[in-house]
């Protein structure tokens, strides 16, 4: 149960720059970033602060200018470009504002459509595919053609998609970007149930209202984390069944203000701090844990509150 | 990897299917060059199987001498383009074909030597009709051992009758004396008269290996015809050996003796068995050697089209290439995918035109004496051009596709 193991993204000073010379901008500069197995996490901030830039190098999609950036322990730099497909096919799952589905395909093709890059059979897709869209109940609609569908229908298809294969992270931008408010509903109850099952769902989004599905808010502003603020503990953090580990019942409260300037550093120390605030902490969860592994252990519907850590001057 | 190619095909053929009319345009594209391919192919191959057909009738003991070196098929086409061969002399002699008859194993030597003169009928003076251009045959009496050809009436020319006998063939009977009993006529050439000794039956093979169409065609002594021209041209000198063991040594003592009695000079093939009909006339050869360029054209142009339509297709696509990226495509992936796309497009071509092809030998052959010949060997030469053609054209545009950027390809239109 370290928490080495259960760190699924770590981003260590981070750049991307755009042009050159005169034109050279950032769009993420000394990015600091580390994320955790169960973690439920919407990134907001202003159009133009590296949102989208953000998810897109995550998911492997876009590279980095320099900086370090370890997926599962991985340094990404040094996975070559056919393997980082295959982890986008296998790990990572993608969902977008305007669904991004392929228009001429039906449905049920358009959620296997993961399925191809990681080697399955055309029927062994279908099956699967039939399955992850039984469980948005659309699997009446498998072979209608995306535009027969409405727009919360069609993003849950592309919901359905980024599951199919069962990745390690979500990467969602703007998912209710184009939804009204009660299809937009739906769509996060959809990922709130799969952030339960053990997901890992980062999520770009422009609506305040939806942070409370987040277990992590991140604002980010001109390329940095402005704001960084953790409504549930790693701790209580749901995860996946194989790995999922005995949470401690006391959870230390610790907010705590720091400049911006070490704002990058204190992702990192998170843990730390949180062991020195509380030396009684380890021991209790320890003998905790100890008692609890007779027990089998369930999935407690992630706490609010409790730990927030507030960084920023504002 | 199989599952891979399958996956790669069932896409190709899917998004082929999205535009069908689009699809089947850009087949055509090819399979027009193909068919053409495939026209020029099976009417050569049919010409070359009716040559081997009638040698087989005449005697597997027949051995061919030619003018000029023994080239492979291809060089032969560029050399037969090229005016100045075609209408070179031969360098073989009526003495050569003497030189080769007194080879042991040789059972009789006819020469060949075709010309195109102008025949006259010497009736009367009101009455007479001339054909310009008609073919004549210079040969010996031995003509006949090699090549039994059908006489009708009279008796083919020998060593007994005047050496100013000739036969005639049918048609060019009925168009000089009006029927075909026209033994004992005399007909003008070059000034010298022809007496008609016999007239030839029907034949009904204007193809072959003597390159003459004997209906049309007079026969006329080479001896005779040595005696008041001074250069006759002779094309090849058909050789019969006694028995059919000997076929090979004695066209190998018909080159030695050839090339002593030459002094030196080795500018002649001898041909026996199926290389005798590879040389299927000179003009055919040209013809089909032009068409076969025009058809390669018609096939760059059809994989023009393949190209063209695949780049159309990336750009359409762009948005689809990003989303594939982005659920896990490797550049790989989409190059395979649209390259599979390219290949599939040209490869249906290939068949539609490999139907389209026979289709129309087939016509042809209802009016002409060539019988459509399919072979192995065409079926083959189809797939592999298609298949090339496919892979050239499409490369280009499989590389553009699998190059895309996907975040710039996800924030395309369209």
């Amino acid at each position: 149960m370290s928490t080495a193991q259960n760190t699924i993204i770590e981003i260590k000073n981070l750049n991307k720059r755009y042009g050159y010379g005169d034109a050279e901008s950032y769009a993420l500069k000394n990015f600091d970033l580390t994320v955790k197995r169960g973690e439920f996490i919407m990134i907001m901030g202003p159009s133009g602060c590296g949102k989208t830039t953000l998810l897109n190098i995550i998911g492997l999609l876009d590279k980095a200018t320099s900086g370090s950036y370890f997926l599962s322990d991985q340094p990404v730099e040094r996975i070559s470009r056919r393997k980082q497909a295959r982890l986008r096919a296998l790990k990572i799952g993608f969902i977008f504002q305007n669904f991004n589905l392929i228009p001429s395909l039906p449905v049920i093709e358009n959620v296997a459509l993961p399925l191809i890059y990681s080697g399955y059979s055309q029927t062994r897709r279908l099956i699967q595919a039939s399955d992850t869209l039984k469980r948005f109940h659309l699997n009446e609609r498998e072979y209608y053609m995306p535009w027969q569908l409405s727009g919360g229908q069609q993003q849950r298809v592309a919901i359905a998609r980024s599951l199919v294969s069962n990745p390690e992270i979500i990467l969602a931008d703007e998912p209710t970007g184009n939804l009204d408010s009660r299809s937009s509903r739906i769509v996060m109850e959809e990922l709130r149930n799969i952030h339960q099952e053990g997901n890992t769902i980062i999520m770009v989004t422009h609506n305040p209202e939806l942070t409370t599905y987040a277990t992590r808010v991140i604002n980010m502003l001109d390329g940095h984390i402005d704001t960084d603020i953790k409504t549930v503990a790693d701790a209580d953090l749901p995860q996946p069944v194989s790995i999922r580990f005995v949470k401690p019942t006391i959870i230390v409260p610790e907010p705590k203000e720091k400049t911006t300037t070490k704002t990058s550093k204190s992702t990192k120390t998170e843990p730390k701090a949180q062991k020195d605030a509380s030396p009684s902490t380890p021991k209790k969860s320890k003998s905790k844990l100890k008692k609890s592994k007779t027990e089998k252990p369930k999935t407690e519907k992630s706490k609010k509150s409790t730990k927030t850590t507030k960084k920023g001057n504002k | 990897m199989p599952l891979l190619l399958r996956t790669h095909y069932q896409l190709a053929t899917n998004s082929l299917r999205q535009n069908r009319a689009r699809s089947f345009l850009t087949c055509l594209g090819i399979s027009i060059g193909v068919a053409s391919i495939i026209l020029i192919l099976s009417l050569m191959g049919s010409i070359t199987n009716l040559i081997n057909s009638q040698i087989k009738s005449i005697g597997k003991d027949l051995i061919v001498v030619r003018p000029a070196t023994h080239k492979d098929a291809v060089t032969n086409v560029v050399d037969e383009l090229t005016s100045a061969n075609q209408y070179r002399g031969s360098n073989l002699t009526l003495q050569d074909a003497k030189t080769i008859k007194k080879i042991s194993g040789v059972a009789a030597t006819a020469p060949i030597a075709i010309s195109h003169n102008t025949l006259q009928t010497k009736r009367t003076n009101s009455d007479s009709k001339t054909i310009k251009s008609a073919p004549v045959l210079a040969t010996t009496p031995d003509f006949l051992k090699i090549h039994p050809l059908p006489i009708k009436t009279g008796a083919f020319f020998d060593k007994k009758m005047p050496e100013n006998s000739a036969v005639i063939g049918r048609t060019l009977s009925l168009h000089l004396f009006g029927n075909t009993s026209s033994v004992g006529k005399t007909v003008s050439m070059l000034g010298q008269h022809f007496i008609i000794t016999g007239v030839l039956s029907q034949i009904e093979d204007p193809i072959n290996f003597n390159n003459l169409d004997y209906a049309n065609a007079l026969i006329i002594n080479a001896d005779f015809l040595a005696t008041f021209s001074q250069n006759i041209q002779i094309q090849q000198i058909n050789v019969k050996t006694t028995t059919i063991d000997n076929l090979s040594p004695v066209s190998k003592a018909i080159s030695q003796k050839l090339v002593t009695a030459k002094s030196g000079d080795t500018n002649f093939t001898v041909a026996s068995g199926d290389q005798i009909s590879h040389p299927a006339g000179s003009l055919f050869s040209i013809i089909s050697g032009m068409l076969t360029l025009v058809a390669c054209i018609s096939l760059i142009v059809g994989g023009i089209g393949v190209m063209n339509i695949m780049l159309v297709s990336v750009s359409e696509r762009t948005r689809e290439i990003g989303i594939r990226k982005a659920v896990g495509a490797s550049n790989d992936h989409i190059f395979l995918q649209f390259l599979f796309e390219a290949l599939v497009l040209s490869l249906l071509g290939g068949l539609l035109g490999l139907i389209l092809g026979y289709l129309i030998a087939f016509i042809i052959s209802t009016f002409t004496p060539f019988a459509p010949f399919i072979s192995l060997g065409i079926l083959f030469i189809t797939i592999l051009t298609s298949l090339v053609i496919g892979t050239l054209f499409g490369l280009y545009p499989a590389f553009k596709a699998a190059r895309k950027d996907p975040i710039d390809s996800l924030k395309s239109y369209r």
